[in-house]
C-alpha cells in the first residue's frame, strides 16, 4: 500500500491545489502538506510490499508496483526535490499558483510510477502521462518563445515513445511471453533472435535516449529550460524527468541482451561525447540556465557511459548519479531563479560580486556548485567515479575519454563561481531570505547523504544492476538457458523463482 | 437456400431495434402538435434508454436464439455490442442538441424522428447476417442521415453537404448492392453462413471481386481512405449536432458491418482483399492525419481526425479473428465517448450559425471557462492516445491486435501519424491556455450539453483507468463470434 501511496498522496494533493485556485496560502500549505507527506511515506519505501492487481487482463497487462530496488533510492530522492520546488513554486509564481503546483505534483506521482512499474504498459503509461504536465508548465507558464520549445518538446518526446511503444508491443508479441511483466518479459524476450532483439532494442532506446538525453537528440532540453518560468521550479521538474537513463536500466538493457550488445557500444560512444561536449558548451554559455542545461546534460552523458560499459560498477554509478543530479542539478536552477528575482535576467555578464552583499547565498551556493561538479563527499561524486570505473573495465580508452569531462565540469564550476559572485560588484543585493535558506536545506542535507553514505542505496540499485549482467551472460549461452530461476528469483523476490 | 420450417421471428430478440422503430413514430406524431422540440427530445431520450435497457437484458442473458429470419437478423453478442454503441451516441446527440436546435433555428418536428430512424437502421446493420439486411440497414440510416446533413436551410454550405453526401452515398450504395450481386452470382445465397459453406477455401474471382466492392460500399461510410472524400465537407457544412451524431453512430454501423463480412466471409475469398484492405487502411492513417494537421478550423480538424480514427478501427479490423473483435469494439466505444465529448465542447464555442470553429475562438479558453477547457484538454488528450485515458487503452489494444495478426509495419505506420496527430489535438490545448482570449465566447450555456459533456468525460477517463472489465467482457463477445 506504501506504493499505491506514492502515487495517491501527489495526486490527492494535486486535486486540492488545483481548487485552491489563486489562494496562495492555501496552495502553499497544500503544496507543503503533500510533498511533506510523500516523502515521509517514501522513507518507508524500502521493504515495501509490492501492488499486483490486474488492470487489463484480457492483454496480460497488470497493475504492478514494486517499491524495492533502485525505485527505492530514486522516489526518496524525487520526494526530497519536490519539497522545497513545490514550496517555492506555490510562493513565487505570479499567475494560478494552483495550476503551478498541482502540474508539478501530477508529474512527481508520474515519475513515481515511472520508477515502480513491474509492468512495461504501465511503465509506458506513467512514462507519456508525465510529459503532459512538463508540456503544460512550459506552456502556460514560460517566457516569450515557449510555443516553439513545446512544440519541440512534444516532438521529441511523442515520436520517441511512439515508437517505444510499438516496441514494447511487438516485443511481447514476438517472444510470446504470457504478459507485460517484468518477470514474464525478463524470462522470454531474451530468447529472441538477435537481429530481432537489436530492432526492438532501437525502439525502445528511440524513446528513452531522448529523455536520458544523449547528443544529438538533447536540443529540446536546453530550449525546455531556456523557456521555462524564471522561478526555475518547472525546470527542476525538467531535471527530474530525465528518466532515459532508468529506462534503459530497468528495461531496455536487460530484457534485450543481444540487441544491447549490438547497440550499447554506439550508445556509449555517444554517451561519452554528450559528456564532453555538454561540459565543453556549457563554459561557452552567456545564460545561467542554458549553462546549467548543458552541464546537466553532460551529466547525462556520464551516466550513459556507465550504462552503456554494461559493467556492474557503472550501472551503479549511472543511478546512483542520476539520483544524486536531481538535487545538484535543482538546487543550481531554483538558485538561478532567486538570482533572476533579484536581477531581472538570467545574463551571467550581469552578475558578478554578490558575494559581499550576499555572503550566506554565496556559501550556499558555492556547496552545490561543488556538488554539481563532482567533488568527493558529496552527491556526484560516487555515481560519476563509479560510472567511469565501471566502464573502464570494459572501454578503457572511451572511460578515459570521458573523464576529461571531470576537468571541463571543474573549470566549469569555478567560473560560474566567479562570474555569479567574484569580481567587481555590479549592485548589491540582499541576502539569501529564511524562504530561500529553508528551501536550500533539503538539497543540502540530501547532497551530504548521498555523497558521505553511498552504501545503503548502491546496494538496492545493486540488485537490479545484477540482473543486467545475469541476462547478458544469458545471452551468450541461448541454448542452455540456466539462469531462468536467477532471473524469475531477482526480478520476482515475492515468488522465489516460481513463474506468475 | 433453406428457410427453417416454424416461423423463425424471435421478437425478444427485435425489441430494441422494435422501441427505436416505435419511438420514431411516436416523436413524428407528437412533434405535430408540439412544437417545443425539446419535449420530442425528452421521448426520443427516454426510446432510446429504453432500447438500452432492452439491449442490456439481452447482453446480459445468455438468451438462447441468437437470430432471427434464419440467421438474417443476428442478435449476437457482437451485435449487441455493436447497439451499445449506437444507442450511446444516439442518447449523447440528443442530449447535444436538446438545446442547440432552438439556439441555431433548426428546430424543425423532424429532427428526432429522422435520427433516431438513423439508429435503426445502424443497428439492423449490426445485426445483418446476410447482405440483403446490411444494404436494407444501410438505406434507412443513410437515407435519415442525408436529410440530417442538410438541415440548416438557408446555408449554402449545409445544403452542399446533403447534396454530396446524397450523390456520393448513392453512388457507395450502388457499388455495394452491386458487389452484393456478384457474391449472390458465385455463392448463390446472401447469408453469410451459406456463402461461407459454399465457397471452398481461396474462393472464386467473383466472388471476391464482389467482397471488394461490398467492402468499398462499406468503406466508403466508415469514411475510409480513399472513399473518404465525401467525409470533411459533409463533417464541417452539417450542422455540429448532426455530425456528432454522424461521426459515431455511423462508423460505429459501418464497421459492425465491415467486422462481420471480415470475420467470416473474407477468409474465404482470394487473399488479396485483405492486402487491399490493409493499403487502404494505411492510406487512411497516414491521409487523414496529415489532412487533419493542414486545419485551421476545429471543426474540419475534428472531421479528418474522424478520418484517421477510422484508420486505428481498420487496424483491428484487420486481425478480426483474433484479438480484433475485442479491440475494435473497444476502440469504438473510447472513441465514441471521446468525439462525443469534443464535440459537444465545441458546440458551445462556436456561434448559433455555426461558425468561428477556429484556433483563434479556442484561445485563452482556459481562463474563460476553466471547466469546458479542462473537458476538452481530456478528450483531445485521449483522441491523441496520451494514458491513462481511455484513448490510449484503445490504441494499445488496436496496435496489440495488429502486431499479433501479423502487421508490423502497420502497426508502425499507425504509430508515427500519432505523432503528428498529436501535434494537431495539442494545438488547440495550446490555443486554450497559452494565449489571451481573443473572441467573446457566446453567451449560451444549456444544461443537456453539460450532463453529456459530463458523461463523456466521466467515461473517458473511467474507461481510461480501467479498461479491463469492458475488454473482459466483449472477450466474451468475441468467442461467441461466428
Amino acid at each position: 500500500m506504501t506504493a499505491a501511496g506514492m502515487l495517491v498522496i501527489p495526486l490527492l494533493g494535486a486535486v486540492l491545489t488545483g481548487f485552491a485556485g489563486e489562494r496562495r496560502r492555501l496552495v502553499a500549505g497544500l503544496a507543503v502538506l503533500s510533498t511533506l507527506g510523500a516523502f515521509v511515506l517514501s522513507l518507508f519505501l524500502p521493504g515495501a510490499r509490492a501492488v499486483d492487481l490486474p488492470w487489463l487482463p484480457g492483454l496480460g497487462v497488470g497493475f504492478s508496483l514494486d517499491p524495492n530496488g533502485a525505485a527505492s533510492v530514486l522516489v526518496v530522492v524525487t520526494a526530497l526535490v519536490m519539497l522545497p520546488t513545490a514550496l517555492i513554486a506555490s510562493l513565487k509564481v505570479e499567475e494560478h499558483p494552483g495550476r503551478f503546483v498541482a502540474l508539478l505534483l501530477i508529474a512527481q506521482a508520474g515519475l513515481n510510477g515511472i520508477f515502480m512499474a513491474r509492468d512495461l504498459i504501465l511503465f509506458y503509461v506513467f512514462w507519456e502521462a508525465t510529459l503532459i504536465p512538463g508540456l503544460l508548465l512550459l506552456g502556460m507558464f514560460g517566457l516569450e518563445k515557449r510555443r516553439a520549445a513545446v512544440v519541440k518538446y512534444l516532438a521529441y518526446a511523442v515520436t520517441g515513445s511512439f515508437l517505444m511503444l510499438v516496441s514494447i508491443l511487438a516485443l511481447k508479441v514476438l517472444s510470446g511471453a504470457s504478459s507485460f511483466h517484468v518477470t514474464d518479459l525478463m524470462l522470454a524476450a531474451p530468447l529472441l533472435d538477435a537481429a530481432t532483439q537489436t530492432w526492438l532494442f532501437v525502439g525502445l532506446a528511440a524513446g528513452m535516449a531522448v529523455k536520458l538525453p544523449i547528443w544529438p537528440l538533447h536540443s529540446w532540453l536546453v530550449d525546455l529550460n531556456d523557456q521555462n518560468h524564471p522561478s526555475g521550479a518547472a525546470d527542476v521538474l525538467g531535471t527530474l524527468y530525465k528518466v532515459g537513463g532508468f529506462g534503459f536500466f530497468a528495461w531496455a538493457l536487460p530484457l534485450l541482451p543481444a540487441g544491447a550488445e549490438r547497440v550499447a557500444p554506439v550508445l556509449l560512444v555517444l554517451g561519452a561525447f554528450t559528456a564532453l561536449y555538454g561540459a565543453l558548451i556549457a563554459t561557452a554559455q552567456t545564460s545561467f540556465k542554458r549553462l546549467l542545461a548543458y552541464g546537466s546534460i553532460s551529466h547525462m552523458g556520464l551516466v550513459a557511459v556507465g550504462l552503456f560499459g554494461m559493467h556492474i560498477a557503472g550501472l551503479n554509478g549511472a543511478i546512483y548519479l542520476l539520483a544524486a543530479q536531481m538535487l545538484s542539478t535543482g538546487a543550481l536552477f531554483l538558485i538561478a531563479g532567486m538570482l533572476y528575482e533579484r536581477r531581472g535576467t538570467f545574463d551571467l555578464g550581469s552578475f558578478g560580486g554578490l558575494a559581499k552583499s550576499a555572503p550566506a547565498l554565496a556559501a550556499l551556493t558555492l556547496f552545490v556548485i561543488f556538488a554539481f561538479i563532482g567533488v568527493p563527499g558529496l552527491g556526484n561524486f560516487p555515481g560519476e567515479f563509479l560510472s567511469l570505473l565501471g566502464t573502464f573495465q570494459t572501454a578503457p580508452w572511451l572511460a578515459a575519454g570521458a573523464t576529461l569531462t571531470v576537468i571541463a565540469a571543474g573549470v566549469l564550476g569555478v567560473n560560474l563561481y566567479q562570474k555569479l559572485f567574484q569580481g567587481p560588484q555590479a549592485a548589491p543585493v540582499r541576502d539569501a531570505d529564511s524562504l530561500e535558506a529553508y528551501v536550500l536545506v533539503p538539497f543540502v542535507a540530501g547532497i551530504l547523504w548521498l555523497g558521505l553514505a553511498p552504501a545503503p542505496q548502491l546496494q538496492r540499485i545493486e540488485a537490479q544492476s545484477q540482473l543486467v549482467v545475469l541476462q547478458q551472460e544469458r545471452a551468450s549461452v541461448p541454448a542452455l538457458d540456466a539462469y531462468g530461476d536467477e532471473v524469475a528469483a531477482v526480478t520476482d523476490p515475492s515468488s522465489s523463482g516460481e513463474r506468475r | 437456400m433453406t428457410f427453417p420450417p416454424a416461423l423463425d421471428i424471435h421478437l425478444v430478440q427485435l425489441t430494441p431495434a422494435i422501441t427505436l422503430l416505435v419511438t420514431a413514430f411516436a416523436t413524428l406524431l407528437f412533434a405535430l402538435w408540439q412544437k417545443d422540440s425539446r419535449q420530442t427530445a425528452a421521448i426520443a431520450l427516454l426510446g432510446v434508454v429504453t432500447a438500452f435497457g432492452f439491449n442490456l437484458s439481452l447482453f446480459l442473458s445468455s438468451g438462447e436464439p441468437t437470430s432471427s429470419f434464419g440467421l438474417r437478423f443476428l442478435t449476437d453478442t457482437p451485435a449487441l455490442a455493436f447497439n451499445f454503441l449506437i444507442l450511446v451516441g444516439t442518447a449523447l446527440a440528443i442530449l447535444v442538441s436538446y438545446d442547440q436546435l432552438r439556439r441555431m433555428d433548426l428546430d424543425h418536428p423532424e429532427y428526432y424522428p429522422l435520427m433516431l430512424l438513423s439508429a435503426l437502421g445502424a443497428t439492423v446493420m449490426a445485426a445483418a447476417g446476410d447482405l440483403v439486411t446490411l444494404i436494407l440497414g444501410l438505406e434507412i440510416m443513410s437515407l435519415a442521415i442525408y436529410v440530417l446533413s442538410a438541415w440548416r436551410t438557408r446555408s449554402r454550405q449545409s445544403e452542399e453537404a446533403g447534396m454530396k453526401y446524397f450523390l456520393l452515398g448513392s453512388f457507395g450504395s450502388a457499388i455495394l448492392i452491386y458487389g452484393a450481386a456478384l457474391v449472390y452470382g458465385s455463392a448463390g445465397s446472401f447469408v453469410y453462413g451459406d456463402i461461407v459453406a459454399t465457397l471452398g477455401a481461396g474462393g472464386a474471382l467473383v466472388a471476391t471481386l464482389g467482397g471488394a466492392l461490398v467492402l468499398a460500399g462499406l468503406a466508403f461510410k466508415a469514411a475510409l481512405v480513399p472513399f473518404h472524400q465525401w467525409a470533411p465537407d459533409v463533417y464541417t457544412g452539417a450542422p455540429t449536432t448532426v455530425t456528432t451524431f454522424m461521426s459515431v453512430v455511423i462508423k460505429a454501423a459501418a464497421f459492425a458491418g465491415i467486422l462481420r463480412l471480415v470475420a467470416t466471409v473474407f477468409p474465404q475469398l482470394q487473399p488479396w482483399l485483405l492486402t487491399a484492405f490493409a493499403v487502404t487502411v494505411a492510406a487512411t492513417l497516414v491521409i487523414g492525419n496529415l489532412a487533419a494537421l493542414q486545419q485551421r478550423g476545429v471543426k474540419r480538424m475534428l472531421a479528418y481526425s474522424a478520418v484517421a480514427h477510422a484508420g486505428y478501427v481498420g487496424l483491428a479490423v484487420l486481425a478480426a479473428g483474433e484479438q480484433g473483435m475485442q479491440a475494435a469494439v473497444w476502440y469504438l466505444s473510447a472513441y465514441t465517448l471521446m468525439n462525443v465529448g469534443a464535440f459537444a465542447v465545441l458546440s458551445l464555442v462556436v456561434d448559433a450559425g455555426d461558425s468561428g470553429d477556429s484556433l483563434d475562438h479556442f484561445a485563452g479558453l482556459g481562463s474563460r471557462r476553466p471547466w469546458l477547457a479542462l473537458a476538452m484538454t481530456f478528450f483531445l488528450l485521449s483522441l491523441g492516445g496520451i494514458p491513462p485515458l481511455a484513448g490510449f487503452a484503445g490504441k494499445v489494444m488496436v496496435f496489440e491486435a495488429a502486431i499479433s495478426a501479423g502487421y508490423l509495419w502497420l502497426a508502425v505506420v499507425g504509430i508515427l501519424t500519432s505523432v503528428v496527430a498529436l501535434v494537431y489535438y495539442f494545438r488547440v490545448i495550446g490555443a486554450m491556455y497559452f494565449r489571451r482570449p481573443e473572441h467573446d465566447l457566446p453567451a449560451f450555456a444549456s444544461n443537456a450539453t453539460t450532463i453529456a459533456i459530463a458523461i463523456t468525460l466521466a467515461g473517458t477517463v473511467a474507461l481510461g483507468l480501467l479498461p479491463g472489465w469492458w475488454h473482459d467482457l466483449l472477450g466474451v463477445a468475441a468467442a461467441a463470434l461466428p
